[in-house]
């Protein structure tokens, strides 16, 4: 047995009057309390960043050219949004860390909420908390006031940092409150999944799939003129709309915040009516057995990542077929634009107008779905081991590096598959709208980022030998983390050293130009590297669990 | 003379302050149902992540047939093992985790497993997340008494199984043994180790408090004499080996005897004796010995 892992607070004094709600909330915020931090660290670090470096960037003409150029740039307007208000550093910082943080806000929203809430109860952990006093519904409002204090506090310290930064107060609000209501929406959509799903995969998943769709939309809604309405179907969508700095538009807002409403009311609803590690989907009875894929530790490795690579593939494949089809009227558009076109010349963007130059760019940000697709697998095998699913396995006859080499392989292997799709979905509706890109530079394309991919793995692999509880965070530096300090070092115009630590700055624009062979080298042998010291920590430490 | 099925020398393991497991020195033959005792938190699953190599010792060792307990590929070749707490893949049925189980394994006989499966009366087709904690364990005990491994590894593996599906269980584990398995059977149930178990150790705060055969460890432990007489009563209290002595009623006696007989024998032979009793202490009694009210 391990004794020894009472936590010193368990051994509190006995309380007088016992406060069964209060005590529920301490659990539930002590489950959110670091990620939480992270997530309202990192929006008003990187909010901070940007204000506070925008009129020193302005203020050099070359670094205002290359932003101007990269606003030009159609595969950054897809991902970013439609640039507005430029001209302020509150506008400015909206349009280049705005989308960003509202994406990690909403999915951190979204894996917490099931994370503490179906994840905990199907793990049983609830039985015990409901047989006391509280009910499924408190137990529920009580721990979605936890996961919804941290998109509200991520939204309070963006407007504070930019009210100090002395930008306009009314777009201030309007920016922070946005944020904060696209994190409390999502905590809603997830709880509402969580009661809806029996299962924390089956929760996350389409909780997921309504924020990719959310976000599509939006793109879609930027980029169609005459689909522009998708905008008010999406919560993305709807900050856009309410214009911080802009126009300072509230009911958008208010929109958002009575769909919230909606939504969380209806979570609170179901979970009034559904059994305890029921959902309201009942989970299925009998079935025959399906054997296929179980015969061997590798084979079940990549069963296990079957179903949700296809989620992961199909938001991809979605978003790139969109990619391809827009292609060709997007670059037109820069073609038709030379003084645009020569401004991003200038600036290093050259071959935007070609289809080749256009989705080299989108190509290479392809690291971060499959870098963060290798990361969420890594954390499913440590949750595996704490959850002690993986101790029957590991009492077979197989080496611990057998055990993890087969996790590896799946993973790879399917984050190989997802680019690729990637690449064939962009080439398709590039062909279905009659653009021109050979399916070989396609796939030289897609296949460019994959050593980013290599270094999420390897540095999941490592965290799980050495570090285990950090195996999300430290799987998700290099793609996301990079992409991050890459947009950052440009906005505030760091120094070369700083944008040169992102892997993203030695991935060269395939298929526009050549790979860069000896940066993709370097970077698939640090992900060797990393992978065989992580190993070597999980071949001789202790099994969780 | 050939390596024993399991062999700990030493056997430590330190969490920081803590010391889990201290110094365990243990032996279980090839073939022998060997309980494994103690309250929870004494070691007893500590000892056993150890003895699987899901841990490693801080010192000393532990062998499975002779092979380091690190090379977990080859000495899980000759073990099967069911954990304390099941934990199955959600959304495989049970059909789904015995095959795979089966195919990783260390080798199945199918047919006995089919057998297993009805005397279990487990149901197959359901997912695993569907489960309750004893149909989990069902899972994992067909899956472990199926294999051919001379070697089964239990823990605690009836704590969630009714009486019905518990007499399946000893019933197993004597199969087990006529087949020629070592059955190493972590416990705190008394009864099913007084049951199926021919040597057992008892566990105490990390250490080995006793290692004996049933029959020696009650020996080692008192007897009850009930005796009721007519007359004087005889005069105990300076025996040696005769404690507690008490006076149940009128012309009754109750003492408890350890050692040798001899002496209180021929004390007792002094008076007019109608009626003597003598009972064997319950495996529980020779427990509540060991950890008396300070049992952790």
């Amino acid at each position: 047995m391990s004794a020894g892992i009472l936590s010193p607070t368990a051994a509190a004094r006995p309380a007088a009057a016992p406060a069964p709600g209060r005590a529920v909330t301490g659990l539930a915020v002590r489950q959110v309390r670091r990620g939480g931090l992270i997530v309202v660290v990192l929006a008003a670090g990187m909010t901070a960043l940007v204000t506070a470096t925008y009129a020193q960037v302005m203020a050099d003409p070359a670094a205002a050219g290359s932003l101007a150029a990269l606003a030009g740039n159609p595969a950054i307007r897809i991902l970013f949004g439609a640039p507005a208000g430029l001209d302020t550093a509150g506008g400015f910082t909206v349009w280049r860390v705005g989308t960003f943080v509202a994406v990690l806000s909403a999915a951190w929203s979204i894996l917490t909420t099931t994370r503490i809430t179906r994840g905990e109860e199907d793990a049983g952990r609830w039985d015990i908390l409901l047989s006391g006093r509280v009910t499924v519904r408190e137990l529920l409002i009580r721990h979605l006031a936890a996961v919804g204090s941290v998109p509200v506090a991520a939204g309070s310290a963006i407007t504070g940092v930019l009210l100090v930064a002395g930008t306009a107060p009314a777009g201030a609000l309007t920016h922070g409150a946005g944020t904060a209501l696209l994190g409390v929406f999502f905590v809603a959509v997830a709880a509402l999944t969580a009661q809806i799903f029996p299962a924390r995969s089956a929760a996350t998943g389409t909780a997921v799939a309504v924020l990719g769709a959310g976000l599509l939309a939006r793109m879609i809604g930027d980029g169609v003129t005459w689909l522009r309405w998708l905008h008010w179907l999406s919560p993305f969508g709807l900050l856009t709309r309410s214009g911080p700095y802009v126009t300072n538009n509230w009911p958008p807002l208010l929109i958002l915040l009575a769909a919230a409403t909606v939504v969380a009311v209806l979570a609170l609803a179901a979970a009034g009516r559904r059994e305890v590690r029921g959902g309201l989907v009942a989970s299925g009875s009998g079935r025959h057995p399906r054997l296929r894929m179980l015969g061997s530790l590798e084979a079940f490795a990549v069963r296990r990542a079957l179903r949700p690579f296809t989620g992961w593939a199909l938001g991809i494949v979605a978003y790139y077929l969109l990619i391809g089809t827009t292609a060709v009227s997007i670059t037109g558009f820069l073609k038709d634009n030379p003084a645009l076109a020569g401004q991003a010349a200038a600036a290093g963007f050259g071959g935007l107008g070609s289809i080749a130059g256009f989705t080299s760019t989108l190509f290479a940000i392809l690291a971060i779905p499959a870098g963060g697709f290798t990361a969420v697998r890594m954390v499913a095998f440590v949750t595996a081991e704490t959850d002690r699913r993986l101790t029957l396995l590991a009492a077979q006859p197989v080496t611990r590096i057998r055990l993890i080499g087969a996790e590896i392989a799946a993973t790879a292997t399917t984050a190989a598959a997802l680019v690729t799709m990637a690449g064939l979905a962009t080439w398709a509706g590039i062909l279905a709208v009659g653009g021109d890109l050979d399916l070989i530079a396609a796939l030289r394309g897609v296949w460019n980022p994959l050593p980013i991919v290599a270094l999420s793995l390897g540095a999941a692999v490592f965290a799980i030998g050495w570090v285990p509880r950090w195996t999300g965070v430290i799987g998700a530096l290099p793609a996301t983390g990079g992409f991050l300090l890459l947009v950052l070092a440009e906005s505030v115009g760091a120094p070369g050293w700083v944008r040169d630590a992102s892997p993203f700055a030695h991935l060269a624009p395939v298929p526009l130009t050549n790979v860069n062979w000896a940066g993709s080298a370097v970077m698939l042998t640090v992900s060797v590297l990393l992978a065989v010291a992580g190993a070597a920590g999980y071949r001789r430490r202790d099994l969780r669990s | 003379m050939p390596a024993p099925a399991l062999r700990t020398v030493e056997l430590t393991k330190r969490y920081g302050r803590l010391t889990a497991v201290d110094r365990l020195n243990l032996d279980v033959q090839p073939g022998e149902v060997f309980g494994f005792l103690g309250p929870n938190g004494a070691g007893k699953s500590t000892t056993i992540r150890l003895l699987l190599g899901l841990a490693r010792p801080s010192a000393g060792r532990a062998e499975v047939f002779g092979v380091d307990a690190a090379d977990v590929a080859r000495a899980h070749l000759s073990l099967a093992y069911v954990p304390a707490e099941v934990s199955l893949w959600p959304q495989l049925t049970g059909a789904e985790i015995l095959h795979l189980q089966a195919r990783t394994g260390p080798g199945t006989d199918l047919a006995y497993r089919d057998e297993l499966v009805a005397r279990f009366a487990l149901d197959l087709s359901k997912p695993a997340r569907t489960y309750s904690t004893g149909n989990r364990q069902k899972v994992a005990l067909i899956a472990a008494f199926a294999t051919r491994a001379p070697l089964l590894v239990l823990d605690e593996p009836t704590s969630g199984l009714d009486p019905l599906m518990e007499r399946e269980f000893r019933a197993a584990v004597r199969q087990a043994r006529d087949r020629g398995q070592a059955v190493f059977l972590s416990s705190h149930q008394l009864a099913e180790v007084e049951a199926v178990c021919d040597r057992v150790a008892i566990l105490r705060a990390g250490r080995l408090a006793e290692v004996a055969t049933l029959g020696r460890l009650r020996n080692l432990h008192r007897s009850e004499v009930t005796i009721s007489y007519t007359g004087t009563p005889p005069q105990l209290s300076t025996i040696p080996g005769v404690d507690a002595v008490e006076a149940t009623g009128d012309g009754r006696l109750r003492f408890t005897l350890h050692g040798s007989p001899g002496a209180a024998l021929q004390a007792l032979a002094g008076a007019d004796l109608t009626a003597l009793t003598v009972r064997e202490p319950s495996l529980e009694e020779v427990f509540l010995d060991y950890y008396g009210t300070d049992a952790r």
